[in-house]
């Protein structure tokens, strides 16, 4: 398995936890590394804005002197899009549905950045 | 008489004279018979072409061909059906695939009658026939000399005997090499000609995505956009994109643009920043593994030129290139490029375009600048 494989296999993995409905793995700087999103995303766009919120949230939070940010989570009524650091280099975001499971996706979510950070390393 | 492959920047270094054998040096990770699927699709208006296939169906391979928005109106050598015992009716049949004989009887009849023939592929005829079929692959670039004709194939580079794969470059007079890069956050594919035995050309490799419909396109993943506020970074940016989205508030970028460009052959990513210094910690976090930057600049206010310079600093510092698109230049007191590198001391070489991003003026001489840079 190569890298972007072994990176598709864990957004995969999260997918398979039901409340997921799509999910990326973006560098830092804003670049798609790999996705699961469904073809009529601009997936690049969507990734490029997501580095951007992550970034911006954790300028700001350590400007206030609170340290870094665990994740920035999104509230609308059509979902939730939750993105948090996975390794230095890379950030995951996932969108679900209204209704997830907050508690369980979170827990995933975890998992699957830990994993992506060993990957990447 | 010469071919064209139809691959973006390859096309723009060499023309492919008739009597040459060219191979898409496939790594096993990527799927690259798109290449020659491509080659096909440029020429088979221009001249008499013919595909020979091993490895799926000739009704696989024209939904192949649909899945990319293009057509097979040329006659297929069928080196499939026979193997699975399914009937064919494509013109040229080969029943025995697995006869290294009779395949290169009909193979060398299809270079005789046609002007391109492409084989997809040499390696699953090296896995059917064994090696000696590398023998007849060199007596058919031999034929194809003779007939005036050009031979392209796709050759999957599995971990063959080293020396069937030196057997294999040795036929081939050009070799465009498709792999898989992994290089810091940069995951993707690349191809490149390694090989051309005929001329001179520099050797580069180049990324790409493959694109349905469409085919392939060489892919820059990020160009940024920087300068001053107000210098027409935003409105640049969606002159050139097909596709663009910015986060505008209050009438000015706030986080970054965003741009989709599909330009020459070329997709490229664009990324623009906001231009105040407060939001300069972004600038930095997003500048990362830029190709190349583009710096807009308001030509009639030079008071902004420090700033530009600035953040010109700021995100080429390891060497990045770059141009300036001395922007506004409809206004009646914009300032003369020339006098622009004057004032910002910049050297005689960087280039300075002057563009008008408003009317869309001159956007595309500022993305043909620095794209000619980056090609070198
Ligand atoms: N006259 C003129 N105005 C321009 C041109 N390009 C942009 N503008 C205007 O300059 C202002 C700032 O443009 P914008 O793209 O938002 O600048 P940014 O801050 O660099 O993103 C807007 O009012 C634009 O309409 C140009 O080529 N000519
Ligand atoms: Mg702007």
């Amino acid at each position: 398995m190569n890298i972007k494989e072994m990176l598709e296999k864990i957004l995969k993995d999260l997918r398979a936890v039901g409340d997921v409905d799509a999910s990326a793995i973006v560098s830092r700087d804003g670049l798609l590394i790999a996705a699961d999103i469904p073809q009529n995303i601009n997936a690049e766009a969507f990734a490029a804005m997501t580095a951007a919120m992550l970034g911006a949230a954790e300028t700001a939070t350590s400007e206030l002197g609170k340290g870094v940010p665990d994740r920035v989570i999104v509230e609308g009524k059509e979902g939730k899009i939750i993105a948090t650091g996975a390794g230095s280099k890379a950030l995951l975001v996932v969108m679900t549905n209204p209704k997830a499971n907050l508690g369980l996706v979170l827990f995933k979510i975890g998992k699957a950045s830990d994993k992506i950070k060993e990957v990447l390393k | 008489m010469s071919i064209k492959l139809g691959i973006p920047v390859i096309d723009d270094v060499i023309d492919i004279p008739t009597g040459k054998v060219v191979t898409y040096c496939v790594d096993p990770e990527v799927e690259g018979d798109v290449f020659l699927m491509q080659t096909l699709h440029e020429n088979s208006e221009k001249c008499k072409c013919t595909l020979v296939i091993t490895n799926m169906s000739p009704m696989v391979a024209r939904n192949r061909f649909k899945e990319f928005g293009w057509n097979i109106n040329f006659p297929i050598v069928d080196a499939y059906s026979g193997l699975v015992g399914d009937l064919s009716n494509e013109k040229y049949v080969v029943k025995d695939p697995s006869n290294a004989e009779e395949l290169s009887k009909i193979v060398e009849d299809a270079i005789k009658e046609n002007d391109l023939v492409a084989i997809n592929s040499l390696s699953t005829m090296i896995d059917l026939c064994g090696e000696r079929i590398v023998e007849y692959f060199k007596s058919w670039g031999k034929l194809a000399t003779i007939n005036n004709s050009v031979l392209v194939v796709n050759f999957v580079a599995w971990p063959y005997d080293e020396k069937i794969i030196n057997a294999v470059k040795a036929c081939s007079n050009a070799i465009v090499k498709i792999g898989g890069v992994h290089h810091r956050v940069i995951i993707g594919q690349y191809y490149g000609l390694v090989k051309v035995d005929w001329t001179e050309v520099k050797k580069k490799l180049i990324l790409f995505k493959v694109i349905k419909p469409g085919g392939v396109r060489a892919y820059i993943p990020k160009i940024l956009v920087t300068g001053p506020y107000n210098a027409g970074k935003t409105t640049f940016i969606h002159a050139i994109s097909n596709k663009a989205v910015s986060v505008d508030r209050l009438g000015t970028t706030v986080a970054l643009d965003h741009g989709y460009v599909e330009y020459k052959g070329f997709t490229i990513d664009i990324f623009g920043t906001p231009g105040q210094e407060r939001f300069d910690p972004l600038l930095k976090m997003l500048g990362g593994e830029a190709f190349g930057v583009i710096v807009v600049v308001d030509s009639t206010k030079p008071e902004d030129f420090p700033r530009a310079k600035e953040m010109l600093e700021k995100t080429t510092k390891f060497g990045l290139p770059y141009v300036i698109a001395a922007n506004k230049q409809d206004l009646p007191n914009a300032l003369h490029p020339e006098e622009i590198r004057k004032r910002m001391s910049l050297p005689t070489n960087t280039p300075i375009i002057s563009m008008s991003a408003i009317n869309g003026e001159g956007v595309y001489d500022v993305l043909d600048a620095l794209l000619k840079i980056l090609l070198g």
